[in-house]
C-alpha cells in the first residue's frame, strides 16, 4: 500500500482499559479461624513487573481481603473499602461485622456493573458468631460463603486440589466415621503452602513470595501457629480477633 | 471452537517404584453434548506398554489402528517386543510425518523397560500434536483438564509409590480434575503396569 | 430437518430415520428410505450432506456385498463398523471429503448379541445402547437416559422409540412428519410400521 495514502484506508484505534497481571489467591475457613493467601508476583504477558506486590490486604481485625486481575483496579478497589469502612467506624463507632462487608463488596462491584473492576475477590476473617469464613465475589459482585476458593491464573490448578482435600471430594470415609467439615490450622497451612509451590512448578505466572494471612477468633489460642517461620502479628488489639501473617519465599523461575 | 476441544477427555500417566500407571476419562462428546461413555483413551501396544491418546476422536482410533500396524511390523522385522523409549520416537515420528496437516491428538506413553541387569524400571512420556516429546520423571498428561490435572498431580503425587498408593494417586489426580472439567468424565479407566502383571480397574464417577 | 434414532433391546436394535429429501425450505419427498440394509443382520441409517449420503451408502452397501461374495460369509457388525468408520477418516483427509453421519445396527449371529455404532462424518464411532443423529438427539437422548432398557421387548422398545418421534414432533420447530423405522434381530431384517 502507498504510505502517503494512508488516509484512503478506514482506520480504527482502540483504547483497552484493563489488562491481566497473573498471580493467584486462596482462602480456607477453619471453624474458629480463616486463612487468606496469595503470591506476590505481578506480572504483565511474560514480564515480571516487580517480585513483590502484595494481594492480601487486612481490612479490620476481622476481616481480610485478597484481590486478584487487573491489580490497578485492585489496589483502587481495596482503596475504596478500606475508606467505606472508615467511614462506618467513624459512624457507629466499631468494625463493620464480615457479613456486612461481604454485602458491601457486592454491592460496590455491581455499582460498577458496567464499567467493572477486573478484579475477583476473596474475602476471609471471622464472623460475629466466631466462626471462620470465606466470602467469594466474581468481578461484578456475585457472591456466595463457602469453606474454600481459590481465583486467579492457577485457580484451575488448585482448586480441584483443594476439593479432594478440603471437601474430601472423591473420598469414601472409613465406615462408621464421617469427612470432617473444618481442618486444624496447621493442615490447612500446609495445603496453603503445598497449593502455592505446586502452581509455582506448572504457572509461569505464580511464584517470587507467598503472603498468607491467618485470622484467629477471639480468645483463640496461637496453637499451630507458634514457632512457625516468617510469622508476624498485625493485629490492632490482642484482646479481640488477631491477625497474623506468614512470609515465605517461592520459586522465583 | 477449537478441534483439540471438539470431542473433550483427559489421559494422565505416572511414574511409581518399579512400576506406571495411566489412565483416562470415559466421555466421548460432541462439544457440550455427551454421546458415548464408555470410550476409552488408553490402548496397550504390548504387554508393558500402554498408549493413551486425547484429542479428536476420530484420529485417536486412526491412529491407534496404525500404532498397532507399526509396532506388529516392528515386532515381525526385529523378532522382539519394542521398547517404550523407541516407542516413544515412532509416535514422535508417526506424527511428525503430518507436520503440516497433523493429526489432532496429545499422545501419552506409560511402559516398563528392561534393564541390562533384567529389572523393569518406569519409562513416561508424552508429546504435542506435532510429536514434540517430554520425557517427564514424575507424570504426564494432556487433554481438556489438563490443568486441572497438572494441579492435583503436582500437590498429590510423591516419588517411589508402590503400586496400590500408585493407583490410588492417579486415580484421585484423575478424578478431582475431570470433575472441574465439563468436557472430561463420566467415569474413568487405569492401568497399573508392573513387571508380572497389569491390574486395570474401571472407576465410577460423577455424571455431571 | 433430519433425525435418526436408534436403540438395542434384547436380542434387537431397532432403527427409525425420517423420510423427508428436501432442498432448501422445499420438501422434496416424503417418502425418502434412508436406512440400508447391508447384509442379512446389519442395517445402517445414513444422513448428512445431500447426494454424500445416497453414494457413501451405496458405496458401502456394495463393498460390505463383495466381502460377502469373496468370502461365503458376511462381516460381522463390529468389523463392518470399523471398516465404515475407516473410510470415513480416510475421506475426511481427502480432496473431498463425504458429509455423512451413519448409525449402523447388527445382530451378530455368532455371539447371539445385537448391538449399535454411531459414527460421524469424521470417522468418530462409538459403541452405544442408544444412540441419535440430528436435531433430534437433543430431545431424544436424555429420554433414552432415562427409558432405555437393553432387556426390553421389541414392543418396549418400540414404545420408547415412539416417546422419542413424538417428544421431537412435540419439541422441535423443524420436525420431520414421517419415519421410517427399521428392525434387525436374530430372524433378520424387517421394517415395523409404527
Amino acid at each position: 500500500m502507498n504510505p502517503m495514502n494512508t488516509a484512503a484506508q478506514p482506520q480504527q484505534r482502540q483504547f483497552n482499559p484493563y489488562t491481566e497481571n497473573g498471580g493467584t489467591i486462596l482462602a480456607i475457613a477453619g471453624v474458629d479461624f480463616s486463612v487468606i493467601a496469595g503470591d506476590t508476583r505481578q506480572s504483565e504477558g511474560y514480564n515480571i513487573q516487580t517480585r513483590y506486590a502484595p494481594k492480601v490486604f487486612r481490612l479490620t481485625d476481622r476481616a481480610v481481603l485478597a484481590v486478584n486481575g487487573f491489580a490497578a483496579d485492585g489496589n483502587m478497589f481495596v482503596k475504596k473499602v478500606k475508606q467505606r469502612l472508615e467511614w462506618y467506624r467513624h459512624a457507629h463507632a466499631k468494625d463493620m461485622p464480615l457479613h456486612a462487608i461481604a454485602r458491601l463488596i457486592q454491592t460496590m462491584l455491581y455499582g460498577r456493573r458496567f464499567f467493572p473492576y477486573y478484579v475477583y475477590n476473596i474475602l476471609g476473617g471471622i464472623e460475629d458468631d466466631g466462626s471462620g469464613a470465606v466470602y467469594s465475589f466474581d468481578p461484578v459482585g456475585s457472591y456466595e460463603r463457602e469453606t474454600c476458593r481459590a481465583a486467579g491464573a492457577a485457580q484451575s490448578l488448585v482448586q480441584p486440589f483443594l476439593d479432594n482435600q478440603i471437601y474430601f471430594k472423591n473420598q469414601q470415609p472409613a465406615p462408621g466415621t464421617a469427612h470432617p467439615a473444618h481442618l486444624p490450622l496447621p493442615h490447612v497451612l500446609s495445603l496453603v503452602i503445598d497449593s502455592f509451590t505446586g502452581a509455582t512448578e506448572r504457572h509461569i505466572e505464580v511464584g517470587d513470595g507467598l503472603e498468607i494471612y491467618v485470622v484467629l477468633a477471639k480468645g483463640r489460642d496461637l496453637s499451630g501457629l507458634e514457632g512457625f517461620a516468617g510469622l508476624q502479628e498485625v493485629s490492632s488489639r490482642s484482646d479481640g480477633e488477631r491477625i497474623f501473617v506468614i512470609r515465605r519465599e517461592l520459586k522465583k523461575d | 471452537m477449537s478441534i483439540m476441544e471438539y470431542n473433550g477427555g483427559s489421559v494422565i500417566a505416572m511414574v511409581g517404584k518399579g512400576c506406571v500407571a495411566i489412565g483416562s476419562d470415559l466421555r466421548l462428546g460432541n462439544q457440550a453434548l455427551t454421546v458415548a461413555t464408555n470410550f476409552e483413551k488408553v490402548f496397550p501396544v504390548t504387554d508393558r506398554i500402554y498408549l493413551g491418546m486425547s484429542g479428536l476422536a476420530t484420529d485417536v482410533a486412526t491412529l491407534r489402528e496404525q500404532f498397532r500396524f507399526r509396532v506388529n511390523m516392528y515386532q515381525i522385522k526385529e523378532e522382539r517386543d519394542i521398547e517404550p523409549e523407541a516407542f516413544a520416537h515412532l509416535v514422535s515420528s508417526t506424527l511428525y510425518e503430518r507436520r503440516f496437516g497433523p493429526y489432532f491428538i496429545e499422545p501419552v506413553i506409560g511402559g516398563l523397560w528392561k534393564t541390562q541387569g533384567g529389572e523393569y524400571k518406569p519409562y513416561i512420556a508424552a508429546a504435542d500434536l506435532i510429536g514434540c516429546l517430554n520425557f517427564a520423571k514424575d507424570f504426564v498428561v494432556a487433554g481438556t483438564a489438563s490443568e486441572k490435572l497438572f494441579g492435583v498431580a503436582e500437590g498429590l503425587w510423591e516419588p517411589d509409590l508402590e503400586p496400590e498408593d500408585l493407583f490410588e494417586t492417579i486415580s484421585q489426580t484423575l478424578m478431582n480434575g475431570v470433575d472441574r472439567d465439563a468436557y472430561s468424565g463420566w467415569g474413568a479407566i487405569i492401568h497399573i503396569v508392573t513387571p508380572d502383571k497389569v491390574v486395570t480397574r474401571t472407576l465410577k464417577g460423577r455424571m455431571d | 430437518m433430519e433425525c435418526s434414532f436408534a436403540l438395542t433391546g434384547k436380542g434387537y436394535v431397532l432403527i427409525a430415520a425420517d423420510t423427508t429429501a428436501a432442498r432448501s425450505i422445499v420438501k422434496m419427498k416424503a417418502d425418502e428410505d434412508k436406512i440400508k440394509s447391508l447384509g442379512p443382520h446389519l442395517l445402517m441409517a445414513y444422513s448428512g450432506e445431500p447426494g454424500d449420503t445416497v453414494q457413501f451408502a451405496e458405496y458401502v452397501e456394495r463393498n460390505i456385498r463383495l466381502y460377502q461374495i469373496r468370502n461365503l460369509y458376511p462381516l460381522r457388525p463390529a468389523s463392518a463398523a470399523s471398516w465404515v468408520r475407516r473410510a470415513l477418516a480416510d475421506s475426511l483427509r481427502s480432496r473431498s471429503p463425504y458429509s455423512v453421519n451413519l448409525l449402523l445396527g447388527g445382530y451378530d449371529t455368532a455371539t447371539h448379541a445385537p448391538s449399535l455404532y454411531w459414527i460421524d462424518y469424521l470417522g468418530t464411532q462409538a459403541e452405544v445402547p442408544f444412540a441419535c443423529h440430528g436435531y433430534g438427539s437433543y430431545f431424544a437422548l436424555s429420554l433414552l437416559d432415562r427409558y432405555h432398557d437393553p432387556e426390553a421387548s421389541l414392543e418396549e422398545g418400540l414404545a420408547t422409540l415412539r416417546r422419542c418421534i413424538d417428544e421431537v414432533a412435540k419439541r422441535l420447530v423443524v420436525a420431520p412428519g414421517k419415519y421410517k423405522v427399521k428392525v434387525v434381530d436374530k430372524d433378520g431384517v424387517r421394517e415395523i410400521e409404527l
